[in-house]
């Protein structure tokens, strides 16, 4: 982590903490130590400060609105993760209402997920369809101005009901892709955003970074690969889309693809996992369609069609040559 | 030396409003978009150092002259940047109009930056958010009305925090960035 973020997010929390009721003496003494050491923790610190306080004056703006208000009942809030496989609804925070127009209803936020291996087909209120992957998570807040989408792990396909006027946005880490009415899917791995269009168009937008918007528009058939800064779209493939989606129907799809990739694909699906131990083996190219929940009968294969040696253990099986 | 209230002011009222332009010259001289807000606080940090010997006059030309000093020595001890970089940097007198006059935000203004700050924040973000400042719950009733622990609300909280401050500093800004070829494919085809 850098010094910036690192005095950044100490920062915030020193200003939150500041606030309490519980705030000490000796809790001021410590923030000033802290203070002191470096005019980096100054600049971080004055400036979350300052704009929250900015803050503050508009809080009070909208606090005697708010509070004619009651907030509508609601039943349980939050879910642990836990809980997460079955289905939970938020009902709508009263709160919003002095805040935003189209916040004026309530917005449920749903969450579903899938473990590793498992495929899952929800629909949404507004007609909309989610297809999850394998050991993938989304929340979804569908409200009457916009429907947006968090996808917290993994990959989902995406069916959006063409709605005009309610863009439909997937937050994928430092990505968002907004659509009006299309389908496609969003996988994300590691710090990488992989966004495959089926049909219709939809842009992808940096979000990581607040001063750099920068959108990209994909088309049906093409596929983005993001990470970092940079947003790579691939040339117009059908086949390469349709080959990337083949997970809808169990199926993994290999063009030419290094055996090292497609192990890896593999234990997305399995907890067994692949371990491909040298490098030689790893190069190996493999094309084909094999059903991802079988990975035993691809290791058959390899070591029929290939003579590669293969050692199970419990978790795990490794192939050398 | 200048005490610390004093500076504290200052970078308050005179710095803090600038951070749009800051960012958007830092971003227009610095390849890696990621790095924007890091040399942002660096330079915060440089200029709250040397406003310390002396108050500058002109905050803006100040500021903008410590960018420009800091991103060429950030270029040359990184070796990321090329020197073609250092030496447009070096060359080119500084691309920022120093008679620009410096805009506060009025208080319309701040509002509705405010509003489309949270409205990016996710929803539980945005209600603990909602829930301090609208309706000054504390850690521990936001907490026991949400459900979860004290730690994440903190958490949360303080994400809030950063990404409302970053939104209403500098959000709004849009950066045309230098065309660098072939970075892209290189990135993503490792």
């Amino acid at each position: 982590m850098s010094c910036a973020q690192e005095a950044r997010d100490r920062a915030a929390l020193w200003v939150v903490a500041r606030e309490q009721d519980d705030w000490s003496e000796s809790d001021q003494a410590a923030l000033d130590a802290w203070l002191a050491e470096s005019d980096m923790n100054k600049a971080a610190y004055w400036r979350l400060d300052h704009s929250w306080r900015e803050a503050d004056r508009i809080g009070a703006l909208g606090r005697n609105e708010s509070r004619r208000q009651e907030p509508s009942p609601r039943g349980r809030w939050w879910v642990p993760a836990a809980l997460a496989a079955s289905l939970t609804l938020v009902a709508g925070a009263g709160f919003y209402r002095s805040w935003q127009a189209d916040q004026r209803q309530s917005i449920a936020q749903v969450r579903y997920d899938t473990p590793v291996g498992g495929h899952r087909k929800v629909g949404l209120p507004d007609g909309s369809r989610i297809e999850l992957n394998t050991a993938s998570a989304v929340r979804a807040a569908v409200g009457k101005a916009k429907r947006e989408i968090w996808l917290d792990r993994g990959e989902a396909y995406f069916e959006v009901a063409h709605k005009e006027g309610r863009p439909f946005v997937v937050h994928a880490g430092s990505r968002t892709v907004t659509v009006l009415g299309t389908k496609f899917s969003v996988r994300r791995d590691g710090g990488k955003v992989i966004v495959s269009v089926l049909e219709g168009r939809v842009r992808v937008d940096d979000v990581a970074n607040v001063h750099a918007v920068r959108s990209t528009i994909i088309s049906g058939g093409d596929i983005a690969l993001a990470r970092g800064a940079a947003t790579l779209v691939t040339a117009r493939s059908d086949t390469r889309v349709e080959d990337a989606l083949a997970w809808r129907a169990g199926m993994l799809s290999f063009d030419q693809s290094r055996l090292a990739d497609v192990a890896a694909e593999f234990n997305r699906y399995n907890e067994k996992q692949m371990v491909v131990t040298d490098s030689t083996v790893s190069n190996i190219r493999i094309g084909g369609m094999f059903p991802a929940a079988k990975p035993d009968d691809f290791v058959r294969l390899l070591r029929d069609a290939y003579g590669l040696r293969v050692e199970e253990t419990g978790r795990e099986m490794k192939i050398s040559s | 030396m200048v005490d610390e209230e004093t500076i504290r002011d200052w970078f308050c009222r005179e710095v803090l409003p600038l951070e749009r332009s800051l960012a958007r010259f830092i971003g227009r001289n610095w390849r890696v978009a990621d790095d924007v807000m890091d040399l942002t606080h660096d330079v915060y940090e440089l200029a709250i150092a040397g406003a310390r010997r002396e108050m500058p006059r002109n905050t803006r030309q100040y500021l903008f002259t410590v960018a420009r000093n800091h991103l060429i020595n950030s270029a040359k001890r990184a070796r990321v940047v090329s020197f073609e970089l250092v030496a447009d940097l070096e060359a080119a007198p500084l691309e920022v109009d120093l008679f620009e006059t410096d805009r506060h935000l009025d208080a319309r203004e701040a509002l509705r930056r405010f509003q489309a700050g949270l409205d990016k924040l996710s929803p539980r973000i945005r209600e603990i958010v909602t829930l301090r400042k609208v309706e000054g719950f504390n850690i521990n009733e936001t907490a026991e009305r949400l459900g979860i622990g004290k730690d994440a609300v903190n958490h949360q909280l303080a994400m809030g925090m950063k990404a409302l401050a970053d939104h209403m500093l500098g959000g709004a800004g849009r950066i045309v960035r230098r065309k660098y070829p072939g970075r892209a494919a290189k990135e993503d085809g490792a």
